[in-house]
This record gives C-alpha cells, structure tokens and sequence, in this order.
C-alpha cells in the first residue's frame, strides 16, 4: 500500500506505514471496515465488473443505444471511494461513473434498463449510460460535461453545511477535468468556505488520448491542492486498501469542519474511452503491463492471503454476483419501454 | 413563317396594356417600322410598329380591356405565306410568361386572362397565379364567398387588404320594402353580387324591412349568387339567417341566381308580431312576390325554414318546381326546448358554443370562427328579443304547434326531406310516416345542419331534384 | 385585507421580495459578485446581509461558472439559491451550467430530482457600457427547454414574478432591464405573486398590437400615447415570460388588430421577435392578419458606447411611432 500526502504548500511526500493494530496483521482499514464489508465490497467490485462486460456484450448485440464509458480496470477506485459514505452522503459523478453508481448501492438491475433505455431505469430512458443518478442513495449523477460535477457537488456540500447536517460530498472526476475551469473554481470555493466535500481525481492517465503528460502542467493533479489551501493525496487507484484509507482520511476530516481534500487516485482504463476508441494512443504492452495489476484479482487475493475471505467464500460472492447481474438484464429486456407520448414529461416538474 | 404581333412592355412595371386603336385594318399590307396600334400605358400613349414586312390579320379587338404584356394581338404573314397553314387565330389570350413571373414561375398569364377586371399596380398584385391578399381579406374573401380575383386591392403594392373585401360584401339586395322586382334592382354593370360600395350609399344599405310597421312581420330576400336560370331560394331555420347558407354554397356551382330569405326577426328583416307559424309563410311568401320572383323557382328549407317552404308551396301562389327540406319543422311536437332557451340567451362565444354544438355530431364542425360569425350576426339581426317572440309564437312550450303533414300530402313537385339519425333539436323518428311521393334521406351520424356536416350528400341531393336540363 | 401599496423602485421591489422569501424560509440564499457589504452592483441587494448574514447573502469569488455550478448543486439538495450575475453578459462564463446542469438535471435523471434554483441577470443597454456589459441575451436562455425565463417591466411584476420564481420547484431565469432599476411604482406590501407565464395587456387598442419586453413595454406605451392622438389605439402587451409564452393572449389581440408589431432589445434575428411572429403565423390568428407582421428589435452590431449610437442600436420610442404609422397608413 502506498500513499502519499501532498499538505498545503508544503509538498512533501509522506509514506504512510503499514498499521498493524493490536498485534494484528490487518492492516488498519481492514480492521477498521471488518470481514463483511469486505465481502460486500468484494462484491461490489465483482457486480461493477460484470456489468461493465454485459453491458459490453449487449452493446455488441445492438441491444444499446448511444456508446459508454466503461471504468473497467478501476473499481477499486470507485468502491474504495465509497467505503466511507453512508446512503445520507453525497456523490457526483462522472460519464465513466457505473462504478461509482454501484459502489454507491445502485441497483444493477434499473441501471441495465436505463442502459436499454426503458421506462424502469433510473432515469426512465432518459439519461442513458451518461446520466445515471440514484438519489436515494445519494448518488447525484453521471455527466456528460467534463467537469460539470464538480462545481455543484461544492453546491451540495454548501447545502449540507447550511442545513447543518454532517453530510460529506464525494465528487468524482478525471484527470482531464482538472484542466477545466470549472475545476479550479470550485476547488477554490470549497476551500474557502471550508465545505465537507472530497474531490476524488481518478487519473486513468489519458484524457480520451491525451496523456496528463502533455496535457497537465504539473506532474501529478494532487499537487494543484496546493493552490487552493488543501491536502492533496495520491494513492494507487488499484489498491482498493490504499484508496478506501484515503477515502475515510478526508471524509473524516470533511465530517469534523476541517474543508475539502484532493485524492488523486492513480489507476488505468483497460478499455478504450468509448467504443470507439482504437488504442492509437498507447501501447499493447502498456494495456497488459496494467491488466496484470488487475484491482479485483489484487484484492480478492489479499482478502485470501489475510485470510478474510475463503476460495469457497469466493466463488459464491462472485457467482452472487453473476446471478444478480443476469437476473438484471433480464429485468431490463423485460422492461416496457418510456410511452413516446411521454417525450417531454420530466422537463418541468409542473 | 408569320410573325408574331405581341404587346410588348413600354414600360417598367407594366404587367397590362390597352390598345386603344389599330392604325391598320385586317388584311392590310405592311412594312417593318409601320405604326400598326396604339398603346395606352397609365403615363402615355404609345405607337407600335410592324417589326415584319407582309399582311396582317387576326387583330385584337381593340376593345377596352387589359391584354397581358407579350400576348400576341396580330399575326403578320410574309409574302406568299398560305392562309391554311397559319397557326391558331390571335387570341389576346395566354402569352408566355416573362421576365419576372417567368423566373416565378408563375402561372401569370393564366390569371390575367382579358376581361379579368385589374388590381392597382398589375401583376405585382399577384404572386404565383394568386392575388396579392392579406390573410385576414382571403379568410373573409373565402367566408363571403367573394371571388379575390374581382377585387381591387388599396394596399401597398395592389394588395387586397380586409377593407377592400369588406367593402365588396355589402349585400345590394337589401332594399327597403317594398322592392322592385330583383331582376331591375341587379345593378347590371357588376359582375359581382357583392358590388363595391360603402355602408352610406343608400343603393347599398342594408335597410331592415321594418319600414312597413303594419305588417306582422316581413321577410327579407338577399341575393346570394348571381346567374341565369331558375332561382334557388333558401330559406334559414330558426335562429340563423340568409347569410347562414354561405359556407354551403362556398365551392357549389350553380346555373341560377341563389337567393336567401331572412324570416322575420332574423338577420336584417324585422319581426314586431308574429303571431303564428302562418305570418311566417305570409312574409316569405310576400317577399317572394314582390321581388319578382313569379317564374319557376327551386326552394329549400332547413328546420323551420323547412316547414315555412313546405307550407308556402302548398299554397300555390309561387311557382315550386321542387322541394328540399333538410330537418324540416312541423312533423311533430316534440323540439328540444332547452336548446331554443339557451342559444337565445347566450350573450357569448363560450355560452353560445355549447348550444351550438348541439346542432352537430362533429364537434369540429363548430369552429370558434363559426361561433363568433353567429354570435355577430345575431348582434346584427333584428334582434334576440324579436327571435324570442317568433320563438314564442310557433314553438310555445318547447312544443312545435303547426303541422306540415297535410301541406305534404298535396305537393306533387319532387320533395325530398334530409333528416340526421342523430338530430338532437328534431328526433329524426318525426320523418317516419312521410306522403308516399314525399322521399326520405337518412343521414346516419349527422345531427342537424345535415347541410354543414354532409354538404356534399345534400349538394347531390340537391342537383339531383333540381330540373337537370337548366 | 389590502396590503398598503406603496411606490417602490424596480430595485427595492426585488430586494423586498428576497427579503420575504428569506424570512419565510431560510432555505433560501443569495450567491453573488459583490451582493454583501457592497450591496450588490447596482444596490439590489443593498443592505440585506446585515440583516440576514454573510451566510445567507454569500459573496462568492469572481467565479461565474463555478458559482453557477455551487447555486445548482445547493438547489439540488435542499437549498434555494437566487444567484444573482452582476452583469447577464457574464452568464456567457456559466454557460455550461446553465444549460447543461441546471436545465437538464430533472430530465436527464427521470424526474427524480428538481432544482430550484432563481439566476438573476442584470441586462440591456443604455448605460453606456458598452459591447461587454450591455446586451440582451434572454432568447439565448429562453431557447432551452428546462428553464423558465421571465422578463418584467414594472416594480410590481418584479417582485411578483421573483416571489413565483422562488416557489418555483425548476430553475427561473429573471432578466432585470438595467434602466428599470429605478423606475417606480405601486408595490403592495407582503408577498403576492405574478404568474409565470402570462402576458399582461398594459393598454387595450383594436388597431395593432404591440407586443413588447421590459424597457420596450414603456417605450410602446408611450408610443401608443402618441398614436392615439392620431387616432391610432395600439393594444400593448407585456410579454412578461419567454417561456413559457402566453402565446395565447397575442393571438386573442391579433384576432382583433389584424396587425401585430414585435419590440424587443435583444438582436432582431432570430429572437424574440421571430418566435413570437412564427407563433402568429402558426395560429388560428394567420387569418386575421391584415399585414405583415414587424419585428423591432437590436441591431446587426454589439451595442456601441457613443451614446448616440447605442440608441440607434435598440428600438426607441420614435422608431416604434414610425413603424405603427406605416404599418397603419398601408405602407409596409
């Protein structure tokens, strides 16, 4: 597990160590989140995965309109992220946002039949792939617009301040938002006004084919915290540990007043940016180099090492899994389509 | 080859000439740059020279009427050119279009045949084979059944505008009683019924007949169509008037003039004491009479309209030659009551609707133009409380007091009676038991204005009971 | 029980309203450049944060897009912001949320979430502020399905309309014609509402109808005074809304003027002007027109700083008298 902080203008480096705790050797989150939220994250991990794959296959199949985003190669970013929030908490996410909605506790099944654009999906057909939301549980949607979520998850975090609530908001966002205006703007608010939100960079180190590289002046996006007075944390995007430690750092301090954090997970897309993407970009070896760091087979292997997790108890969470994502897409193909009459019900609410 | 003799354009925006004289006479021998006719143009008159040696013919009459820029008005043939193979006589008729309408692709020529009486400024009144109109003057135009083509536009650029058709729709016919007979009233120069004329020109007033206070109440007659052959009479039913017949007639082509009663207390004609169904049939029949109408006329009847044809028919004075009677009144007691109270007492647009829907299966029928042009014309008219009275006097109680059954039973002119299955003011079960020669149309799914709903099922009726060599 | 009417200025009227709406809810917030102790560009907000708070009238940074962004997430989830740009031409930097988030969220995401949410936007010319701080861009807003967009012309419409829009559960976009600021008028005390999305006649005629926006409603009116000394009786409407548009109240005048003239300060082409003409056309109203239809609206240009050509730029009440002269004397 590595993690850094990068604090104020003071960018100095600070390895976190391995906590063993009471004589375990768990590392601290672990025993902080304890075996079945593991599992349940395990799970989540598995569920974000297969539906990514499915909803490929059916994109291949013509059952899907429009194209998608898949974050395949990421879900440890977006369940570690959420380990912390309860269904009360906030997140805002982003075009490539199914983990995030999963992670979340979206129900798989009305995110497929939004996928196939009927009338029970999360949106009613509306929003697609691009604008899944679940406000139930918090999750105040995917967008289209690079960076338009960040700007109003501070909004939300005003809001819960306001209302005197101890919410926190998580705004996920990659790293070719933090190029955009609306990146800075907000981050500066935030700190200003010292609001409970956590900015979450997950940095796939391509924006569609631009590399932060060549498009970002400073060598990591965490460093842009110093600017507005506020931690900036990088972890590896793959370490489901690292991330959800990092998670619970900042949205601990969030919850106590303190104002926002920049986490910068650091992590990979093994899919193209959308399909049609043809990987002119980056190399074969660079793809496989990163398949082998694949997030879901580090942590369930950890979970086995630490023994927290059985190969029995593995196999069923992720055949669980596999029912729940076939039993989804069954409930989305079933599904009645949105009455054409309906066109323009949802534009006003009167 | 013979040459072409076409009048040409002198002047910019001249659509239309006059020849105002030959120079030359048929058969004359001419020469190239001989002056062959004048040309009068609004600024000057103009001669025209021969562009062709030989010998001319088929001239234009040079009579007073527009000719189109570039129609051929002559034919020159060159020497030893046999008659036989001359193309078609001159005609000042269709010339190809040019210059402007051409690049339109107008069909200019077509609607500027000779005779066509001309808007200010030519063919700039006209776009596209259409005239130039607002869409207020083309909507009133189309509701008055007035022809735009006859009309003079005084707005910019020839432009018939809303003034221009009201100005044209002044009924002439409504002459103070009592009228001369309708033939020597018809000013004889217009074409149109609807001559040009404002509301202050006595010839063009519409006087209600009141002028005669003694008589329990007159009828009025408008002319409604011009024409040659044995009138059509229409008269209206209860609550409607002479002018209530245009949307039927609007597209409908007759032979004969057309003419429309007012009865007493509708439209323009004054309705003091009506004291029975019978000082219905006295004032229609009167009106009849003193217009002239002493020939062999056709007449039709919607509802009580219905029952005052039938029963002045019977009476013989007129000459009927037939009979249509489209929902008539007088086959039975019963009318729908409700209806008559609350169509006199809507004062408005959303109280009048309801009532007139009523009239109809098809609500679309009813559209708020139709609504707002009755609720006007009832403004117009002699009066609600008039209405109220005849109301009083033939349908006392909501229950119709007179019979035409043995007025039926005599006729022997062809009588055809029109009922809708779904008449909500008269039951339909009413026409059952009809005189053996009196035949019956049941319009299923019509209620009762079977001549807005099914126009063209009466129109057919209609022509088929008309004398079909006029 | 009448409320007391007193005469208000354009800019107390709004700043009343807020006032009300914060008392009565203390979810609702202003956000601006400048609102606080400054009082707001051009005073609107004036003294409001010392009687309710820097918490509740929030300065925020110059920061057009990210503030929108903030006023729509807080919309989202609880609050009731009314942000106020201090110019509406600098809405062009919030673009993005306007019109991507604030306008859409509730359709995008099914009708699982409102935002309610008040943008306020200071707008037209006359200032001599020229190109940047000057322009009129509410056709642009009125364009997109999702907003509200409301333009009022008196001190009573002002407050009316900001009491509506703040109950209003969808974003409404509130363009303040900056020359009306200090205009008066009766203002009755407490809270009342105009409704979103009808027009008011201001002036019955049967001759033609004036249709007309913000600043440009006074201007008809005072044409209109003039006509009517040669006997020309305009009907004047005030717009009011954008959208939703009352189309129905210009079609009920058309019916009975058969001749409509459109005056609006944003640019002539395709604006207001053309919606409001093409709804005519599309009407049962088409058969009553007795001539063609006319739009005065903003000129070709940005709006000049000489300020005689920034007059020139934007209908005065001289071009709306000759236009209804011509239109009525058959020359157009």
């Amino acid at each position: 597990m590595t993690m850094q902080v990068t604090d104020g203008g003071r960018a100095q480096p600070t390895p976190v160590p391995v906590q063993a705790d009471g004589g375990s050797n768990l590392p601290a989150i672990y025993q902080r989140l304890g075996r079945d939220a593991l599992r349940d994250a395990l799970k989540k991990m598995h569920l974000i995965r297969l539906f990514e794959e499915g909803a490929e296959k059916a994109y291949m199949r013509g059952l899907i309109h429009g194209t998608m985003h898949l974050s395949i190669g990421q879900e440890a970013s977006a369940v570690g992220t959420c380990m912390p929030l309860s269904d009360a908490d906030y997140i805002t996410s982003t075009h490539r946002g199914h983990g995030h909605c999963i992670a979340k506790g979206a129900d798989v099944g009305r995110m497929f039949a939004e996928f196939f654009g009927k009338e029970t999906g999360y949106c009613h057909g509306r929003g697609g792939s691009m604008h899944i939301a679940d406000v139930a549980k918090g999750n105040l949607g995917a967008n289209g617009i690079v960076g338009g979520g960040i700007p109003i998850a501070v909004g939300a975090a005003l809001s819960a301040k306001r209302r005197k609530t101890t919410q926190v908001v998580v705004s996920f966002f990659g790293d070719g938002a933090n190029n955009e205006g609306a990146f800075h703007e907000a981050l500066n608010m935030a700190s200003v006004w010292k609001l409970p939100v956590v900015f979450v960079c997950e940095n796939n180190r391509y924006g569609m084919s631009t590399s932060t590289e060549r498009s970002t002046a400073v060598a990591n996006v965490a460093d842009r915290a110093v600017a507005y007075a506020m931690p900036g944390v990088i972890v590896d995007g793959n370490d489901f540990a690292a991330v959800a430690q990092a998670s619970f750092d900042a949205v601990d301090r969030a919850r106590r007043g303190e104002g926002p954090t920049l986490i910068e997970s650091k992590t990979y897309r093994i899919r193209g940016h959308s399909r049609s993407d043809r990987n002119r970009y980056r190399t074969k070896e660079e793809i496989e180099e990163w398949r082998g760091r694949d997030p879901i087979v580090a942590f369930e292997k950890e979970l086995l090492d630490l023994g927290l997790l059985t190969r029995d108890e593995s196999e069923a969470v992720r055949a669980e899994a596999e029912r729940e994502i076939e039993a989804a897409i069954n409930f989305a193909a079933e599904s009645p389509a949105p009455p054409l009459k309906d066109l323009t019900r949802f534009v006003y609410s009167n | 080859m013979p040459s072409e003799v076409i009048l040409p354009r002198v002047d910019m925006d001249m659509a239309t000439g006059k020849i105002s004289k030959w120079l030359v006479p048929p058969g004359a021998t001419v020469t190239k740059g001989q002056p062959l006719f004048e040309i009068e143009t609004d600024k000057a008159t103009m001669e025209i020279e021969a562009e062709a040696d030989g010998t001319i013919r088929d001239l234009v009459d040079a009579s007073a009427r527009d000719i189109p820029v570039g129609s051929v008005v002559a034919w020159i043939d060159a020497a030893g050119e046999a008659a036989a193979e001359k193309p078609a006589a001159a005609e000042p008729a269709p010339a190809p279009p040019r210059g402007r309408q051409q690049d339109e692709g107008a069909e200019q020529a077509v609607a500027e045949s000779p005779g066509t009486p001309k808007v200010s400024s030519g063919g700039l009144a006209r776009v596209i084979g259409r005239e130039r109109a607002t869409p207020l003057a083309r909507r009133l135009a189309r509701e008055h059944g007035i022809a735009l083509a006859d009309l003079r536009g005084s707005g910019p650029r020839g432009r018939i505008q809303a003034s221009d058709v009201a100005a044209a729709s002044k009924p002439v016919l409504l002459e103070p009683r009592p009228a001369r007979s309708i033939p020597e009233a018809s000013p004889p120069a217009t074409k149109s019924l609807f001559a040009a004329g404002d509301s202050t020109n006595p010839e063009t007033t519409p006087v209600a007949a009141s002028a005669a206070p003694l008589s329990p109440g007159s009828a009025t007659l408008v002319r409604l169509r011009e024409g040659d052959g044995t009138p059509l009479v229409l008269i209206h039913g209860f609550g409607s008037e002479a002018n209530g017949w245009r949307p039927f007639l609007t597209g409908q082509s007759f032979t004969g003039p057309v003419f429309g009663l007012d009865l007493p207390g509708h439209g323009g004609a004054a309705g003091n004491a009506v004291a029975g169904f019978d000082d219905l049939v006295d004032a229609a029949e009167s009106a009849l009479l003193e217009a002239g109408l002493k020939g062999a006329i056709d007449v039709v009847g919607h509802s009580l309209g219905g029952a005052v044809a039938a029963s002045m028919a019977e009476r013989g004075m007129l000459d009927v030659r037939s009979l249509l009677l489209l929902s008539p009144a007088g086959l039975g007691p019963e009318i729908n009551g409700g209806f008559l109270q609350g169509y006199l007492g809507a004062t408005s647009e959303t109280s009048l609707r309801p009532w007139m829907l009523e009239l109809v299966v098809d609500p679309q029928t009813i559209t708020p133009a139709l609504v707002r042009a009755t609720l006007k014309a009832r403004q117009r008219s002699a009066g609600v409380e008039a209405q109220r009275r005849v109301a009083a006097a033939v349908f006392p109680d909501g229950t119709q007091c007179f019979s035409i059954r043995a007025d039926l039973a005599r006729l022997r002119m062809p009588v055809r009676v029109i009922f809708g299955t779904d008449d909500r003011i008269i039951p339909a079960r009413h026409a059952a038991g009809l005189p053996p020669l009196v035949a019956l149309h049941l319009l299923p799914n019509i209620g009762h204005m079977p001549h807005f709903e099914a126009s063209e099922v009466v129109t057919t009726i209609l022509n088929q009971v008309i004398d079909p060599q006029r | 029980m009448d409320a007391a009417v007193r005469e208000l200025s354009y800019a107390q009227a709004i700043q009343e309203a807020m006032a009300i709406a914060m008392e009565a809810d203390e979810n609702v917030i202003l956000m601006g450049e400048d609102i606080g102790v400054y009082g707001g560009a051009f005073q609107v907000t004036g003294d409001l944060v010392h009687r309710f708070g820097e918490d509740r009238v929030m300065d925020t940074p110059i920061s057009e897009l990210g503030g929108a962004g903030v006023a729509v997430g807080a919309a989202l989830t609880g609050l009731k912001p009314i942000f106020e740009f201090q110019f509406s031409d600098f809405a062009t930097l919030a673009m993005e949320q306007i019109v991507n988030q604030a306008a859409k969220i509730r359709y995008m995401l099914g009708g699982e979430v409102s935002v309610p949410l008040v943008m306020r936007f200071p707008a037209g010319s006359g200032t001599g502020a020229a190109a940047q701080h000057s322009q009129s861009l509410e056709a642009w807003l009125a364009h997109v399905p999702g907003l509200k967009v409301v333009q009022p012309s008196t001190p009573y419409d002002v407050k009316g309309l900001l009491l509506a829009a703040i109950a209003d559960p969808d974003p409404v976009m509130i363009f303040e014609h900056k020359l009306l600021y200090k205009m008066k008028g009766p203002v009755p005390e407490g809270s009342y509402t105009v409704p979103i999305g009808k027009a008011e006649i201001r002036r019955q005629g049967s001759h033609v109808t004036i249709v007309a926006t913000a600043i440009m409603v006074h201007r008809a009116l005072e044409a209109a005074i003039e006509l009517a000394k040669d006997g020309i009786e305009a009907e004047v409407i005030d717009l009011r809304s954008l959208r939703p548009m009352d189309t129905g109240t210009i079609i009920e005048s058309v019916k009975k003027t058969g001749k409509l003239i459109c005056v609006y300060e944003g640019v002539k082409t395709l604006g207001i002007g053309a919606e409001i003409s093409a709804a005519i056309a599309e009407s049962e109203a088409f058969d009553y027109l007795d001539a063609p239809i006319l739009r005065l609206g903003g000129a070709e240009c940005p709006i000049p700083y000489n300020p005689d050509l920034e007059k020139t730029a934007v209908p005065q009440v001289d071009t709306i008298l000759a236009a209804a002269r011509s239109l009525l004397a058959g020359r157009l």
